[in-house]
């Protein structure tokens, strides 16, 4: 692996662990405000950043590597209760994660990245919590065991007696050839009733085949509960009470050795550096395998007695996404030579002492065929990732900018598993984290105002993802204040876009989407955080880009919904090829709703507009020959109606012939032509015939939107709908 | 293409340069510009495009503009013969094919066979950097009259420039 690679490798990993902190800092910030702690989030979240501060130090990462160590301190002193968890120090966490994206993507845009400010934020919240110093005497709990219990589980241990939480006694015999797989099955039964708070093992029992376990649980279920639900494990479950009751009731001592082969550990030690595996002082020598980490044990089920093992837990692959597109490239050329081979087994097939071969020929280009699909199958899978992905940096976001504002979110997050082709939610992130901020800083109201208007003080902020067809369909939704309708109308009449006779014309709908305009704003409502130079325009932009539409609806006072609707890959797609005055179009499968024989008598023509009534509903036509300029138009000529079809538009496009639907590789045009309307790419149909691919986002968006404002009486409008 | 001409030792000031026709006119540009003459392939019109357009074409599965070199230099269009040939030339941002009416020979032009002229006058002008004139010493003695050998040089760099 060169050093570059395993640069790649780093900052893929890097990223991975980033998000998933990102996600338990949520998760905890959630926990926190309903009031409960969840120990194993923080745990998680330390393992997080020592896992980075880990990879950092490897490659020379040293700014990041500084920022986790104090992180790494500032956790440890919270998993031991020695600083507790309040909305600040989330704050400083938050920061962290922020502070580590940044030194890894080294944005040059963004502030640069105060270690000094960082680390005084970390000293600020890290003054030690007073300490409830409730002694563990009370409880018949051996010393021997006490001793040894590491800071972590002391605290664990505290908090549970504490809270008056029940302490249990457990002892079990696991096999050691077994003892992972027995202490998982162990977890996974007292898990819902009770935390683990400890296992010591002792040495006692079973000639080296078997060890004795004691672990020591809080649970606020009684005896006969935890018992039934530890199955046959629990049957050595005992209470564990004050001396001051029964202390005649403890299980007797001696089947619990004292741990004599482990080093015994000051409980008042600091925390040390190393991870939660290495802290646990208890493993003894004889121990089998890992079995302190939970992570780590499926490793050793295959070889017990090997402590270590170098193999990777994950069975994925990171792979740079160039790869997937050269790959998909060459399946374009394949499937180009696929018809070559076709087109020589009809020549061929003119032969008839040929005929034998022809069939053989014909068998063999069907199983090609078939692989070929579903080696392309394979590419797009592999492309697609979970909507999660961005939706996960966006509640960062969130949190960020409610707080800035005073305002209080929730962020409700469905449909976080819908899959999008990896570039496809890169390009999103922008889009998305512009209309996110315009919710929050437009859309939600303070707590106050909320309040006023009879709402739950809390915004709710909804990102819904779902397929639908060959197609993805993300809401954001809030419950904010809404658009107001004669604001917008105000805008544009001020600002010179239209006259109010002709904005009463207008349906509200039209009037929302004025929103789209370049240079669009209602002055008065434009802050700091939404107004960093991008508008709706270049969201809408951006979403056109990815064949993609927008929609938006909006109540005035009860809140604001976008609809952003689009392609799940823009790799490879299945196209209907037509011809317009001879020459070849593509048009994405996905945008037909259906193709029909264009009757000339059909056509009725509405507000200076040639329109036909399909299926008892109007749908407007654009000639394809007449808007590309294409020689004289022949009225005379059969010709079909191509009803294509985004969100919930709909726009006939009549061409001449129809050839049939094809897998085609958009190729991207070169940026001499980037401004060249209604075109999404080229595609390669072999035999030196190049096809354009309709962009039919952008024409509904063209065609559609003209007649929309030529409607409304307004031309400049309509230009700049065209060159947005 | 480079591949045929011989590597030399020759002074910086000695160019190659590629003739071609357009409408009668002999022009070149400079040999290390053009990557690849091709002859020209069906050419896909893309509507809307700039006037100077011809259309795109696939090089190897990738998608190239074409630009019509008659156009762009403001001279009448006329449909491609059988001898007409599409040059790929590199703009900096992707590779353009310009269309030329025919590709002539490699010319190796010394010093005083070049005249940094701005003879040429109006929106040529952009484009020109000079005039060629292959064996000028040895025409000298025959008829120096002759319009037969005068190169129109173009700068790659600006022809190109206005595309992107």
């Amino acid at each position: 692996m060169s050093e570059g690679d395993a640069r790649e490798e780093f900052l893929a990993e890097a990223q991975e662990i980033i998000e998933g902190l990102s996600r338990d800092l949520l998760l905890l910030d959630q926990a926190d405000k309903e009031g409960r702690d969840d120990p194993e989030l923080i745990n998680e979240v330390f393992r997080g950043v020592h896992t980075l501060k880990g990879i950092a130090g490897m490659f020379g990462y040293h700014q990041l590597g500084a920022v986790t160590h104090a992180l790494e301190d500032l956790l440890d002193d919270l998993r031991l209760g020695r600083v507790s968890l309040t909305q600040n120090v989330l704050d400083v966490l938050f920061e962290g994660v922020e502070n580590f994206q940044r030194l890894l993507t080294e944005d040059p845009d963004g502030p640069p990245v105060d270690l000094e400010a960082y680390a005084a934020a970390i000293d600020l919240v890290q003054a030690p919590a007073p300490l409830a110093r409730e002694t563990l005497e009370d409880y018949a709990l051996d010393s021997s065991v006490l001793s040894v219990l590491t800071e972590y589980e002391e605290h664990r241990l505290r908090t549970n007696i504490e809270q008056g939480v029940t302490l249990f006694r457990l002892l079990v015999r696991f096999s050691l050839a077994t003892i992972d797989s027995s202490l998982e099955e162990l977890k996974t039964r007292a898990k819902p009733l009770a935390e683990i708070i400890t296992y010591l093992p002792s040495m006692g029992g079973g000639g080296g085949e078997d060890i004795d376990l004691e672990v020591l649980l809080a649970s606020r279920a009684s005896l006969g509960e935890l018992r039934s639900a530890l199955g046959s494990q629990g049957e050595q479950l005992s209470e564990v009470r004050r001396h001051t009751t029964a202390p005649s009731q403890l299980p007797p001592a001696p089947s619990i050795p004292a741990v004599a082969s482990v080093p015994s550990r000051p409980t008042s030690a600091p925390p040390p550096g190393p991870p939660i595996a290495s802290e646990r002082p208890h493993a003894p020598t004889s121990a089998p395998g890992p079995m302190d980490e939970e992570d780590a044990a499926p490793l050793a089920k295959d070889a017990p007695g090997d402590p270590l093992s170098l193999r990777s837990v994950a069975s994925t692959v990171r792979v740079d996404i160039r790869k997937l597109d050269h790959l998909m490239n060459v399946v374009g050329e394949l499937a180009l030579v696929r018809s070559a081979l076709g087109n020589l087994r009809e020549k061929l097939r003119q032969h008839a002492d040929e005929r034998e071969i022809t069939r053989e020929l014909h068998r063999v280009g069907r199983t090609f065929e078939r692989h070929l699909s579903e080696l392309q199958d394979g590419i797009l899978d592999v492309r697609m990732v979970p909507l999660g992905q961005v939706f996960d940096k966006l509640a960062r976001i969130i949190r960020q900018v409610a707080r800035e504002h005073e305002k209080e979110v929730q962020l409700v997050v469905t449909g976080a598993e819908t899959e999008v082709d990896k570039l496809i939610v890169e390009e999103l992130s922008d889009p998305l984290m512009h209309i996110i901020r315009n919710a929050i800083d437009h859309g939600i109201e303070s707590p106050k105002m909320r309040e006023l208007g009879g709402k739950p003080a809390l915004g709710t902020l909804a990102l819904n993802a779902y397929p639908k067809g060959s197609h993805v369909v993300i809401e954001i939704e809030d419950d904010g204040a809404g658009m107001s309708i004669e604001r917008l109308v105000e805008t544009a009449v001020r600002r010179g876009l239209m006259s109010h006779a002709e904005a009463e014309e207008l349906t509200n709908e039209e009037v929302l989407a004025l929103i789209f305009l370049p240079g669009f704003t209602t002055r008065s409502a434009i802050t700091d955080i939404s107004g960093r130079g991008v508008g709706m325009d270049v969201v809408k932009t951006n979403i056109s880009r990815l064949g993609g539409i927008i929609d938006i609806h909006s109540e005035h006072g009860s809140g604001t919904k976008l609809t952003i609707t689009l392609p799940v890959t823009l790799a490879i797609i299945s196209a209907l090829l037509v011809r317009v005055a001879g020459r070849p179009f593509a048009i994405p499968i996905t945008a037909v709703q259906e193709a029909i024989l264009l009757v000339p008598t059909m056509v009725r023509t509405v507000e200076g507009r040639e329109v036909v009534t399909v299926r008892d509903t109007t749908l407007p036509l654009c000639r394809l020959d007449e808007l590309f300029g294409l020689g004289t138009p022949n009225r005379k000529k059969r010709s079909f109606v191509v009803v294509t079809a985004l969100a919930n538009r709909r726009l006939g496009l009549v061409v001449d012939e129809l050839e049939g639907q094809q897998d085609i590789v958009i190729k991207a045009l070169g940026r001499s032509l980037s401004r060249v309307p209604g075109f999404s790419g080229a595609t390669d149909l072999g035999d030196e015939r190049v096809a354009l691919v309709l962009d039919a986002a952008g024409l509904l968006e063209e065609l559609l939107a003209t007649t929309e404002w030529r409607r409304a009486g307004d031309a400049r409008l309509a230009e700049g709908v065209r060159h947005d | 293409m480079p591949a045929e001409i011989e590597p030399e030792n020759a002074p910086q000031s000695v160019r190659d340069v590629l003739s071609f026709t357009l409408a009668d006119e002999t022009y070149a540009l400079p040999l290390e510009s053009i990557h690849e003459i091709l002859k020209t392939p069906p050419i896909t019109p893309v509507p809307r495009a700039p006037a100077d357009v011809l259309g795109i074409i696939s090089v190897r599965g990738r998608i190239t503009t074409v630009l019509d070199l008659r156009l762009r230099l403001h001279l009448a269009h006329e449909p491609a013969s059988a001898r007409a040939r599409v040059l790929l030339v590199d703009s900096g941002v992707e590779l353009l094919g310009l269309l030329v009416d025919a590709v002539q020979q490699v010319h190796r032009l010394n010093p005083d066979e070049v005249e940094l002229s701005n003879m040429v006058s109006g929106e040529l002008a952009d484009y020109v950097v000079g005039i060629g004139r292959p064996g000028a010493r040895r025409m000298a003695e025959r008829d120096a009259t002759s319009t037969e050998e005068l190169l129109i040089l173009l700068d790659p760099a600006a022809l190109l420039r206005r595309v992107v």
